[in-house]
């Protein structure tokens, strides 16, 4: 398998800080994977996407983009990757084909606009100025933009954040599609619905270190509880009753359950990535989001 | 160079888009009114004001706004992740507001024609706005990387202004004795409004004009090499 990056032993503090924000994390990005790094609001995501997008360079460390020093690489690298942020990142007054045209008339190789914004929903309003657009429509627009250089690599930070879900669902059939063609994509959302979308393996940053690095199914396989929660109606009340799932198919009592109670619902010790969000960083979903929002 | 010259390309068209480039002509109508109403003498002791108001203010108040309205579009950071440098990105925008610059005197001095039938050192003029130009973009860059906004940006242009063009101004106005002029070429202003009348007036002190292009030249490398290129693209990761 390809190591798209590799990242060793990373340090970073921004001059103004007292301490680092980074604090020696060490993870590899493979070529074709989706990736996602997910954590509370401050927890260095950002500041891991900035120093991989060469935004942030005084880093201690190593990183290895497909096998080459990052540090030697000039402005040709965005040649290759697409970054797609989630604050607004178009010129207002131009509209949304003047604003595609600009940017991807600094690409050596392009791909078709029309198609993108096509896909998307957007060609129609394509001389709206960006100005006029809606949340959803600007949201839609940064990934077009993203693409625009027909990426190897991509980044992106809060990708369906704002959008319905019939727009979300495109966005990430786009990023799966991208993703089976051989791109890799570095994802950072708290929208854990995208992370079981999409996300091949997911690493969890939490005060600028790496706590958790695996696939969602390991992950939920590790933070779940290995059991079977049944729900049945007794005369007229729902009763529930649990039962391990380690020798399920011999479980007399459960088999004896099924076979006499009107069973109602039947549900794994499974649990969810919001779940695990929360035991492994210590913070709630909704506090965080109110943060990053 | 394809890229440069389609970021600059980029920088004209904002400017028209943004409203920038009919501001600045709007300012340049006004420069028009006051001609056709004072003598011909009158006008050309004026033009080289005029010109050097655009030049040192005109073009830093412009620049800053192009700055501040970018950054709240978020393009700035866009463009730091584009195959293009920083170097490119910056020479773009001294560029057109080289550009501003180069319209607000070429307006007035085909206003001084038409009106009053004075000619000058057109090719000097041109010289001497561009090297004016450099130094100040690059103090409108110091200027607008160290303000939070617009309305800040404006509160830092008042208080550069104070310091270093009142003084120019009062030299202007014959505050000043000219012996002392060697001691206000320190202002960029000054340096610009001395080799700006210069080209206007057609009379030239070589020592003065030479230091002059120097001082605004050496000013310009160390202002874009040691603040404006770190700052910028420190400013542009913070959004």
């Amino acid at each position: 398998m390809v190591t798209a990056f590799s990242v060793r032993n990373l340090y970073f503090r921004y001059p103004s800080s007292a301490e680092d924000t980074i604090k020696g994390i060490t993870f590899d990005v493979y070529g074709g994977e989706i990736f996602g790094l997910l954590g509370p609001s401050g927890a260095g995501k950002s500041t891991t996407q900035k120093i991989l997008v060469k935004l942030l360079e005084d880093y201690k460390g190593s990183i290895e983009y497909f096998g080459r020093d990052l540090r030697g690489m000039d402005h040709s690298f965005y040649e290759e990757v697409g970054v797609g942020f989630e604050m607004p990142v178009h010129f207002t007054k131009l509209t949304a084909l003047e604003n595609m045209q600009f940017f991807s008339g600094f690409y050596k190789s392009t791909t078709d606009i029309r198609k993108l914004m096509e896909r998307v929903g957007l060609w129609e309003y394509r001389d709206m100025k960006v100005g006029e657009y809606s949340k959803g429509m600007k949201v839609r627009l940064n990934f077009v933009r993203a693409m625009l250089n027909d990426p190897k690599v991509l980044f992106l930070d809060e990708v369906t954040n704002g959008l319905d879900p019939a727009n979300a669902r495109i966005i990430k059939d786009m990023i799966a599609e991208f993703r089976n063609q051989g791109g890799t994509v570095f994802l950072t959302t708290h929208l854990m619905n995208d992370v079981e979308d999409l996300c091949d393996r997911v690493a969890f940053c939490v005060d600028g270190k790496l706590v958790e690095i695996s696939t969602p199914r390991d992950l939920k396989l590790k933070y779940g509880k290995r059991e079977v929660r049944v729900e049945y109606r007794d005369n007229k009340a729902v009763k529930t009753a649990v039962f391990p799932l380690d020798g399920i198919g011999f479980n007399k009592e459960f088999h004896n359950l099924l076979q006499t109670a009107g069973i109602e619902t039947i549900h794994s010790g499974e649990t969810t990535m919001e779940d695990i969000f929360i035991t492994v960083t210590g913070v709630k979903l909704n506090e965080h989001a109110d943060q990053t929002d | 160079m394809n890229t440069l010259i389609r970021l600059i390309k980029g920088e004209l068209t904002r400017l028209l888009k943004y409203k920038i480039l009919p501001v600045s002509l709007a300012t340049s109508v006004l420069w028009i009114g006051l001609f056709l109403s004072v003598s011909a003498r009158e006008a050309w002791d004026l033009a080289s004001l005029v010109i050097f108001v655009d030049v040192a203010a005109m073009s830093v108040l412009l620049l800053g706004a192009s700055h501040h309205l970018e950054k709240q579009d978020g393009t700035i950071r866009t463009m730091m992740v584009m195959p293009v440098s920083l170097v490119q990105i910056i020479t773009a925008k001294t560029v057109a507001s080289m550009v501003l610059a180069i319209e607000s005197a070429a307006i007035t001095s085909l206003a001084l024609y038409i009106i009053h039938k004075i000619t000058l050192n057109y090719a000097m003029l041109l010289l001497f706005v561009v090297i004016s130009c450099a130094a100040h973009a690059a103090i409108g860059f110091v200027l607008s990387l160290n303000s939070r906004d617009f309305n800040s940006m404006l509160g830092l242009l008042m208080a550069y202004m104070f310091i270093f063009m009142i003084p120019s101004l009062l030299f202007a106005f014959k505050v000043f004795d000219a012996k002392y002029e060697w001691l206000i070429m320190i202002s960029p202003s000054h340096a610009a409004n001395h080799l700006i009348t210069s080209a206007v007036t057609g009379e030239y002190k070589p020592g003065m004009i030479i230091v002059g292009c120097l001082y605004l030249l050496i000013l310009a490398g160390i202002l874009f090499r040691f603040v404006v290129c770190p700052k910028f693209k420190d400013n542009a990761v913070r959004g």
